[in-house]
């Protein structure tokens, strides 16, 4: 199974928890999900999740002017961003849970 | 774009046009987003942006994807789409300028006729508020705010489309104006002879008469300014019996003008007159005290 493939349906909630950690604007966030060890993370895909999560109300957003070039969009989240993260923490957990013993489970039978 | 390198200007055209079917908010938002991240990517990439995020085709595509915005091949683009399309042309987009100076003008103009306010008679196209000059200020005024919002891409659709609609009006309200009045004031070369005249025609003589039917003579006429009215004045015919002062002053505004038999100075028929029939005055004659 490739990865991008998790990835995509994982990606609204890991940006949603680094925007929880702290604020950041798009590049910010590419960078802490790929330091997080989500190295093949497309930039697109997280400026398109981020610009998605904004209009579904999950995340606020303001400009903050920059020395070094444009100006930066930062994303916060909110209340209703936490709700989904929570929700979203409480799924990947069981479902991580439940895919983790299945795959033992193979694992035991064909070894 | 201070200090973005070229690379980084083609590539984020490139994504700009791959998104040319989103409404330009929704794509300014997220290549608000795509600026400053490229130019850090360029920077960390020394440059070389397509090599670090793909083709900038595929880039938008993910972008899109991401976004939850439906693809523009997904279906054939309805007609707002296309006109968005088209309004979102490169080429188009330097109009824009003209339809903010427009839409401020039909702003103003749509104002006037709301309100009734009456338009300027010289300048058919500017209406009066309180006087033309006023109307032409705040048409400049309002020209000067639509353009400064122009450019600081403040735009609000809905505004638009009602400033759109109102432009209906205003073309209806200039094409039924007529244009201005090109007042041509006929002066008749009034030649008039110089002398008594009336209705145009000259009048050589006067009959006065009393109320009660008596011919009068050498009566004085003057006008309500006191000026003698004389018939006619000027070089006397040898002829005329003409009325002098004691100093030996001619006066010619003594009536009836009378004339001499040839070779004398006697009047043949001094009560001779046009034949008129002096109607009954019943009028009680004003007495001076």
């Amino acid at each position: 199974m490739e990865r991008s493939q998790l990835l995509k349906g994982a990606l609204d909630a890991a940006a949603l928890a680094v925007v929880a950690e702290r604020d950041g604007y798009g590049y910010d966030v590419v960078r802490r999900l790929r330091a997080a060890g989500l190295a093949d993370v497309g930039d697109a895909s997280v400026y398109g999740t981020l610009r998605r999560l904004y209009r579904a109300g999950a995340l606020t957003s303001y400009v903050m002017p920059s020395d070094e070039g444009p100006h930066r969009r930062y994303y916060g989240i909110t209340e209703r961003g936490r709700a989904q993260l929570a929700e979203a923490r409480e799924v990947w957990a069981d479902f991580s849970r439940v895919l983790t013993n299945l795959l033992q489970t193979e694992l035991e039978v064909t070894a | 774009m201070n200090g973005v390198s070229p690379e980084v200007v083609a590539y984020l055209a490139a994504v700009r046009a791959a998104l040319a079917d989103l409404p330009a908010e929704e794509r300014d938002d997220l290549l608000t987003d795509v600026r400053a991240s490229l130019v850090e990517a360029a920077a960390e990439s020394g440059g070389n942006i397509a090599a670090r995020l793909g083709p900038p085709e595929e880039f938008a595509a993910e972008l899109r994807a991401a976004a939850g915005l439906h693809s523009s091949s997904a279906a054939r683009p309805a007609l707002p789409d296309l006109a968005r399309r088209i309004a979102g042309d490169v080429e188009l987009r330097r109009l824009a300028p003209i339809w903010w100076v427009a839409r401020a003008y039909v702003a103003v103009a749509a104002l006037a006729l709301v309100l009734g306010l009456h338009w300027s008679r010289t300048y058919v196209v500017v209406p009066r508020i309180g006087t033309g000059t006023i109307g032409l200020l705040a048409i400049a005024a309002a020209a000067v705010l639509s353009i400064w919002l122009g450019l600081r891409r403040r735009s609000h659709r809905l505004a638009e489309l009602a400033l759109l609609v109102a432009a209906v009006p205003v073309v209806a309200h200039l094409a039924h104006r007529p244009t201005p009045p090109t007042r041509v004031v006929y002066i008749e070369a009034v030649s008039y002879a110089p002398g008594l005249s009336y209705n145009g025609a000259p009048l050589n003589n006067v009959y006065p008469y009393s109320r009660d039917g008596h011919l009068l003579h050498d009566v004085l006429l003057y006008t309500g300014a006191g000026t003698p009215i004389d018939a006619p004045p000027g070089v006397p015919d040898p002829q005329r019996r003409v009325v002098r002062t004691k100093a030996g002053k001619a006066v010619f505004n003594a009536f009836p003008v009378r004339y001499y038999e040839p070779g004398t100075h006697r009047v043949a028929h001094p009560d001779a007159s046009p034949p008129v029939r002096i109607p009954r005055l019943a009028t009680p004659a004003l007495r001076s005290r």
